[in-house]
């Protein structure tokens, strides 16, 4: 029973109203906090009002409980068992979790019924001790703010070093890889953790020095027809960017996304992959790249 | 019946979901309604959870709400929202927190002794409130053993409960829930998960990150469970292509995923058509668990050769394999293509013909399927050559439409 008001919005928000109440009486500015905080937009039009009228008995009018204890839900049956297939992925080496309590619980799938059939092959090395133990360093400095020093190997295979502000842990499951977002007084600089041979951890960093680098999102518009099936392949594909689309006629319909400068030879192919059925409309510099490609492969055919 | 923000059943919503999801631009009539009514109030629930990701467009047709959500920002997918949103009954929120606070102790206690407890210690504080009847207090005592929250024993003639025992310590796992709750195909139950722990961990993000399979996470779930138990299921699925819905008997083998369009497939061996068949997942929907499957070998004995001939997810229709083979030349400084050809190939082999010239070549069941990645090696395709004419017919003449489209009028398409 995945769908099941035990794991909604609505009981964890009350179980948070409790958990005050239990300790001392709630006032009603707390509860609607507490609300607006745990669960939707509209629930403070429904939650506030069933504990104060007694619908839920579970809040006296002076803002006591009846509750002893602060509501603590065991994990259930679906939850043990979701944790116990995790176990078996090798990605789970990385985080070094504790296993306690799980030995009698079946797991809710094995490794294999998933088949992730266009990852890329060349994916990290989730075994190799060398991989867990930066893993785990660059964990360590995310969760205490600490910066780190890190050598690696560019992709020009030149060994270098950085001293740097880790900021995020990024992962593609279509490459199978992880990245780090670092950034440095000058500069930003994102390190694939495969080319990673050694990371320190070094002093706390203050709040004035997390400044992460905002990255330009350039703006790209798209032009599809809607022919085998194009519309609803090419929404599918791009819907993990930020983007509208709207309609032009009964055919054709117009996607503007947004994506970081960086991607943008990845997403100059991936229009391409699409054939006929997509056109760049802006900017002029991506269109014309891929304008480019399509003019030297005529030129190959001869 | 009054609004509410919450839904018994998902399935209206999921496609309400989707459509403000992928499109963005159907106006209010265009929706396969019942009632105008049904759509406002989809409309003002989604808002509702996801308010943050609405946008509105107004055109000829109408006004137009759509969801857009870059996932590469967002440390958590907002779509799982929408799963904390089942409604329940009075009755159903107050058993909750009696029975886990009565429990809390450590007791082990009978039907009658929750039912005096709950008048005694909980519903006397309450004027107006009759109590739980002892009808709902055994249904709802049977699901929470269900659910795996209670454990239920027999003590002499009577049934006792007590709360289950929980020794796992999430703490050390809330690194690992915050990058499995959005890694892993059934990661809603890792965001529950995480609604457990006081500080959520924001330091992951992930590139390429399709949420959308998040509206077929209850089919994806009951196949998973299907598999593991081996179980036939019954699918009731929809064809876009004829629009109405038909069911079919299979046995579940794998969930194929896309890494690349977040698409989700279920393999199954279809009994009555005799072959293995691909079913997207955002097509079918309800799974129905059938009979447990004693010869699962007879049904899945095939897999691993079948396997090894497939691109994508489609078999073809045709006996024969096709042959394919792409030639791609690169210059000095672009090895990478070589590296490309290596590492996104998903059968077939790569040769080196000269320094600067490789050769991939693969025999696959449906050769069309190659179709989107040759397409991506455009400008360094020296030859190609496939037993199946189509697909060369094909990349051809999208080569010269697309030479076309952005050589001709700029506005032609």
């Amino acid at each position: 029973m995945l769908f099941n008001e035990v794991y909604g919005a609505y009981y964890n928000a009350v179980a948070a109203i409790l958990s005050e109440a239990v300790k001392d009486k709630i006032t009603d500015a707390r509860i609607n906090e507490i609300v607006r905080d745990k669960a939707f937009f509209e629930s403070i039009l429904t939650i506030p009002a069933a504990l104060k009228d007694g619908a839920w008995p579970l809040i006296s009018a002076d803002g006591s409980t009846p509750l002893k204890r602060e509501p603590e839900m065991p994990l259930t049956e679906l939850q043990r068992r979701w944790l116990k297939a995790l176990l078996s992925d090798p990605r789970i080496k990385l985080f070094g979790v504790d296993e306690t309590g799980l030995e009698d619980v079946a797991p809710l799938y094995s490794p294999d019924v998933f088949v992730c059939f266009d990852r890329y092959s060349d994916g990290d090395d989730y075994s190799d001790p060398r991989y867990i133990e930066s893993f785990r360093t660059i964990l360590t400095a995310l969760r205490e703010k600490r910066k780190l020093k890190i050598k690696f190997k560019s992709s020009r295979d030149i060994e270098k070093k950085w001293v740097c502000v880790p900021c995020r842990l990024e992962y593609s499951s279509k490459d199978d890889k992880f990245r780090l977002l670092t950034f440095s007084p000058r500069n930003a600089l994102t390190i694939n953790l495969g080319r990673i041979k050694s990371v320190t951890l070094l002093e706390p960093y203050s709040e004035e020095e997390f400044k992460p680098v905002e990255y330009r999102k350039e703006r790209l518009v798209l032009e599809v027809k809607n022919e085998r099936n194009a519309l609803e392949r090419t929404l599918l594909s791009f819907s993990h960017f930020e983007k509208e689309a709207e309609r032009l006629d009964d055919n054709r319909y117009r996607l503007t996304l947004y994506y970081e400068r960086d991607d943008a030879t990845e997403l100059v192919i991936r229009v391409l992959s699409f054939g006929p059925v997509l056109k760049v409309i802006e900017p002029e510099g991506f269109r014309a790249q891929v304008y480019e490609r399509i003019k030297k492969q005529q030129k190959l055919r001869g | 019946m009054a609004y509410s923000e919450l839904i018994k059943n998902f399935e209206r919503i999921r496609a309400y979901m989707r459509d403000f999801f992928v499109y963005g631009f159907k106006s209010r009539s265009e929706f396969d309604l019942k009632s105008a009514r049904s759509y406002d109030n989809e409309r003002r629930r989604i808002e509702s959870w996801l308010g943050g990701y609405m946008g509105f467009r107004q055109d000829e047709r109408g006004k137009n709400v759509f969801l857009s959500v870059d996932s590469r920002a967002a440390a958590e997918n907002p779509l799982y929202k929408a799963f904390k949103a089942k409604s329940f009954t009075a009755g159903d929120i107050t058993f909750h927190f009696w029975i886990l606070d009565l429990l809390a102790d450590g007791r082990t206690v009978s039907i009658r002794e929750i039912s005096d407890a709950f008048s005694e210690e909980y519903a006397a504080r309450f004027d107006n409130f009759d109590g739980l009847d002892n009808s709902t207090l055994r249904k709802k005592l049977k699901e929470y053993a269900e659910l795996g929250l209670v454990r239920a024993e027999k003590r002499g003639r009577e049934l006792v409960y007590s709360l289950s025992e929980d020794k796992v310590d999430l703490s050390s796992w809330s690194e690992a829930l915050a990058f499995f709750s959005e890694a892993d195909p059934l990661g809603l139950v890792g965001s529950f998960l995480l609604d457990k722990l006081d500080e959520k961990q924001d330091y992951f993000r992930f590139k390429h990150h399709y949420i959308l399979h998040t509206m077929d996470v209850e089919v994806l779930y009951a196949l998973v469970e299907a598999i593991s138990e081996i179980r036939a299921v019954e699918l009731t699925v929809l064809s876009r292509r004829i629009s109405s819905e038909k069911t079919h008997t299979v046995f579940p083998i794998k969930i194929y995923i896309s890494a690349q369009t977040g698409r989700q497939y279920l393999l199954a061996y279809h009994y009555r058509y005799k072959r293995p068949m691909f079913y997207r997942l955002d097509t079918i929907r309800s799974v129905v668990p059938g009979s447990v499957e004693h010869n699962p070998g007879r049904y899945s004995g095939w897999y691993e050769k079948f396997a090894a001939c497939l691109w994508g997810v489609s078999a073809g229709e045709a006996p024969d394999l096709d042959h394919i083979e792409m030639t791609v030349r690169f210059e000095p400084h672009e090895k990478y293509i070589l590296d490309r050809l290596e590492r996104e190939k998903r059968c077939g082999k790569v040769e080196l013909l000269d320094e600067y010239t490789a050769r991939f070549s693969a025999d696959v069941f449906d050769a069309s399927e190659l179709l989107p990645w040759l397409r991506t090696f455009i400008g360094r395709i020296v030859s190609l050559e496939c037993t199946n004419k189509y697909v060369t017919d094909t990349f051809y003449a999208d080569i010269d439409a697309m030479a076309a489209l952005y050589g001709g009028e700029r506005d032609a398409v």
